[in-house]
C-alpha cells in the first residue's frame, strides 16, 4: 500500500508540473489517498502534509510571488521610482531628438563624401568642392538645430555627446581633407568651429573629435595619391608626404591613452608609410623631380638620398628602411640596365 | 572673442554662475587658436608646419589635463569601492543578538566613507562635466549606493532613495558651484548590486532562525525588482543593466525558494504540534470530503 502511495503522490506532483492548473481526475484521487491515509496516523501523515503544503505552490515560484505582492508595496518606493522612470523617459525622448538631428547630419554627410569622391576621378577640383561645400551650409543649420536640443541639458553635454560624436569626426575628417586640397594646410579647430558655425550656435567641438577626424583625413591620403598620379599629376605624392609627414610628428606630441583615438593614431603610420612608397616609386623613376621644379620654380630637385633624409626623418628606423629599398632597386636598375 | 561671446550665450540659461560642461576644452585651446589659425592661410608650408605644432602643444595639454583629472577620478572610484565593500561585510556580520552593534560600525564606516573618499571624487567632478567621466567613478558611485541602501535597509527596513543620498553629499560640495549629485543610472546600478547582498542578508536570516526577517527581505527585493523591470529598458546604456536584471532575478528566485522551504517545514511543525488529524483536509472543498 506503501509504494501505491508513493507512486500515487509521484504522479500528482508530476501531472502538475507539467499542468499547473490540475486537472480534475488529480483532484478526485486526493480524498481517495486521504481517505486511506487516515487510519495510520504518524508516518504517512508527514508525506500527507508535505502534500498538503505543496499543493498551494503546485508552480511555486508564481503562485509564491503572487502571494507576496498581496503586502501593498510601500506608497514611497512606488512614488520613488515612478518619479525615476518620468525622469529616464524625457532623456530618452531628449536623446531620440538628438538621434532624428544626427540623422539627418549622417545624410547630409554622406552626400558630402560621395561628392568629394569625385576627386579620386580627378574631376577639377573648384567643381568637386562647390558641389562638396553646398552641404557645408546644411551641416550649420543641423549643427545650430542640436545645440538648440541640447541647450535645454547643457549639465548633461556629455550624457549625449556619444550619439552625434562619430557623425561630428566624419564631418571633421570631409571638412579638413576640402580645406586641404584648397589650401594644402591642415584646418585647424578653431576653423572647423568657425565653418561649422559652432561659435554662433554655442556649441563645441571636442577636441577628441577633431583629432579623430584628422586621423581619417589621414587614411583617406594614400588613396588620393595614387589617383592623382594615376591622372598624371607626379607632384601630389612630395606635397601630402610632407602635410602627412607634419601631422604625423604633430601628433606624436599627444600623450595619448589607450583608447579609439590611440588606435586610429596608431593606423596613421601606415598611410604615411603608403604615400612614402608612392613618392619613392616617382623619385626613382625620375618622375616627380621634373614636375617639381616645373611647379615651383624655386625649389631644387634634391638628389633621391638627401631628399630621403629630410622626408624620413621620422625616425632613423624608417630611414635605415627606405634607405635599403632604394639601393636594393638602385642595384636590380644596375643589373637591368647591364642586360 | 567669438569664444568670448559663444560662452556668454551658453551662459544664457538660468545657472549663469555656474562652469559649463564644454568650458573645460574651450579654455584648452580655442581662443588661442584663433590667432594661429589664421596666420595659417598666408603663410607658406614651412611655417604651417610649426602652427601645426603650436596647436598640436595646445591639445597636448588639454589632453595631459584631462587624462591626470581621469586618472585621479578613476583612484577615488577604487577607493570608494573597497571602503564601501568593507560596510558590506560589516553589515553581514550581523546576527540577532548584536545586531544595533553592528549596524552602529557599519553606519560609522559609511560617514568615513563619505568623507574621506566620496569627498575627493565631489572635488574632483565639480566644476566639470562629470557625464564625461562617469565611466571613470560610476563603479565606486555604485558600490556606495549598494553600501547606504543596505545599510538603510537593515536599519529601518526601507530603500535610501536617491535625494536622501543626495542630501548627504551636499555638505561636501562648495557651496559657489552646482552641487554634485549622483545620477539616477548610477542608483539604479547600485540598486540592482544591492539584491545580490540582501540575498545573501536573507540566507543568513534563515540560519539563525529570523524567518520573518527574511520574509520581510523577500518582499523587499521583490518589489524593487519588479520596480526595475519597469525602468531598466529606459536607462542610456542598458547593457549593463540587462546582465545586473538577469542576476537579480537568480537573487529573487534563491530568496523565494529559501522562504519556501522555510514556509513547507514551518507547517510541518505546525501540524505536528496540533494534534488534529484531519487539519491537512483544510485545503480542500467540503463536498469533496
Amino acid at each position: 500500500m506503501k509504494a501505491a502511495f508513493r507512486n500515487a503522490v509521484s504522479f500528482i506532483t508530476h501531472s502538475r508540473s507539467i499542468n499547473p492548473n490540475p486537472p480534475p481526475v488529480v483532484v478526485s484521487l486526493l480524498p481517495l489517498i486521504s481517505i486511506a491515509a487516515v487510519p495510520s496516523p504518524s508516518p504517512s501523515l508527514l508525506r500527507h502534509t508535505r502534500l498538503e503544503t505543496l499543493r498551494p505552490f503546485s508552480s511555486p515560484l508564481r503562485r509564491y510571488s503572487m502571494a507576496g505582492s498581496e503586502a501593498p508595496a510601500s506608497a514611497s518606493l512606488d512614488k520613488q521610482f515612478e518619479d525615476i522612470r518620468v525622469q529616464l523617459e524625457e532623456s530618452g525622448s531628449l536623446r531620440e531628438r538628438i538621434r532624428a538631428i544626427v540623422m539627418e547630419i549622417d545624410s547630409s554627410t554622406r552626400i558630402m563624401h560621395s561628392s568629394l569622391l569625385l576627386v579620386h576621378q580627378s574631376r577639377p577640383l573648384p567643381e568637386v568642392l562647390e558641389k562638396a561645400k553646398v552641404q557645408i551650409d546644411a551641416l550649420k543649420g543641423l549643427y545650430s538645430r542640436l545645440a538648440e536640443v541640447i541647450r535645454e541639458c547643457t549639465e548633461e553635454y556629455y550624457r549625449y555627446h556619444g550619439d552625434w560624436r562619430s557623425a561630428t569626426q566624419t564631418v571633421v575628417s570631409l571638412l579638413s581633407f576640402m580645406h586641404w586640397l584648397e589650401t594644402g594646410s591642415l584646418l585647424m579647430h578653431a576653423e572647423a568651429e568657425e565653418k561649422l558655425g559652432f561659435n554662433s550656435a554655442g556649441f563645441a567641438l571636442d577636441i577628441e573629435d577633431y583629432l579623430t577626424g584628422l586621423c581619417f583625413l589621414s587614411n583617406e591620403m594614400p588613396r588620393y595619391v595614387v589617383n592623382r598620379v594615376l591622372a598624371g599629376d607626379y607632384d601630389c605624392p612630395r606635397k601630402v608626404l610632407n602635410f602627412l609627414t607634419d601631422l604625423n610628428a604633430a601628433f606624436r606630441m599627444l600623450n595619448l591613452r589607450n583608447d579609439f583615438l590611440r588606435k586610429k593614431f596608431d593606423s596613421m603610420k601606415y598611410d604615411l608609410k603608403r604615400v612614402e612608397e608612392v613618392y619613392y616609386d616617382m623619385k626613382i623613376r625620375r618622375l616627380a623631380s621634373e614636375d617639381s621644379t616645373e611647379n615651383h620654380g624655386t625649389e631644387e630637385v634634391p638628389a633621391v638620398e638627401n631628399k630621403l633624409f629630410s622626408v624620413s626623418n621620422i625616425n632613423l628606423q624608417n630611414f635605415s628602411r627606405l634607405l635599403t629599398h632604394t639601393l636594393s632597386v638602385r642595384f636590380c636598375v644596375g643589373v637591368d640596365r647591364r642586360i | 572673442m567669438l569664444t568670448a561671446s559663444a560662452l556668454r550665450r551658453i551662459s544664457v540659461s538660468p545657472m549663469a554662475s555656474k562652469p559649463k560642461p564644454h568650458r573645460l576644452h574651450q579654455l584648452a585651446g580655442t581662443t588661442a587658436l584663433h590667432s594661429s589659425a589664421k596666420r595659417a592661410r598666408t603663410m607658406s608650408t614651412e611655417s604651417s608646419s610649426t602652427t601645426m605644432k603650436d596647436a598640436f602643444a595646445k591639445y597636448a595639454d588639454y589632453l595631459n589635463h584631462f587624462n591626470e583629472k581621469r586618472e585621479r577620478v578613476i583612484k577615488a572610484s577604487r577607493d570608494i569601492t573597497i571602503n564601501s565593500k568593507k560596510v558590506i561585510f560589516q553589515v553581514h556580520r550581523m546576527s540577532r543578538l548584536n545586531k544595533e552593534e553592528v549596524l552602529k560600525k557599519a553606519e560609522k564606516d559609511l560617514a568615513a566613507v563619505i568623507n574621506q573618499y566620496i569627498s575627493r571624487l565631489v572635488k574632483e567632478l565639480q566644476g566639470t562635466d562629470h557625464w564625461k567621466l562617469r565611466r571613470a567613478y560610476s563603479p565606486g558611485v555604485q558600490e556606495y549606493i549598494e553600501a547606504a541602501t543596505f545599510c538603510k535597509f537593515c536599519r529601518t527596513g526601507t530603500l535610501l532613495n536617491l535625494e536622501e543620498i543626495n542630501a548627504t553629499l551636499l555638505p561636501l560640495s562648495d557651496p559657489s558651484l552646482e552641487p554634485l549629485k549622483i545620477n539616477v543610472l548610477d542608483y539604479l546600478l547600485g540598486l540592482a548590486d544591492l539584491t545580490g547582498e540582501l540575498m545573501r542578508l536573507a540566507i543568513g536570516r534563515i540560519s539563525d532562525g529570523e524567518f520573518e526577517y527574511a520574509e520581510k527581505i523577500c518582499r523587499f527585493v521583490r518589489d524593487i525588482y519588479r520596480e526595475l523591470t519597469l525602468l531598466f529598458p529606459l536607462m542610456d546604456d542598458n547593457s549593463d543593466m540587462k546582465t545586473k536584471m538577469d542576476t537579480m532575478l537568480e537573487s529573487v528566485v534563491k530568496i523565494e525558494n529559501a522562504c519556501f522551504r522555510v514556509h513547507v517545514r514551518g507547517s510541518e511543525y505546525t501540524l505536528l504540534g496540533s494534534s488534529d488529524p484531519s487539519s491537512f483536509l483544510l485545503g480542500l472543498p467540503d463536498s469533496e470530503l
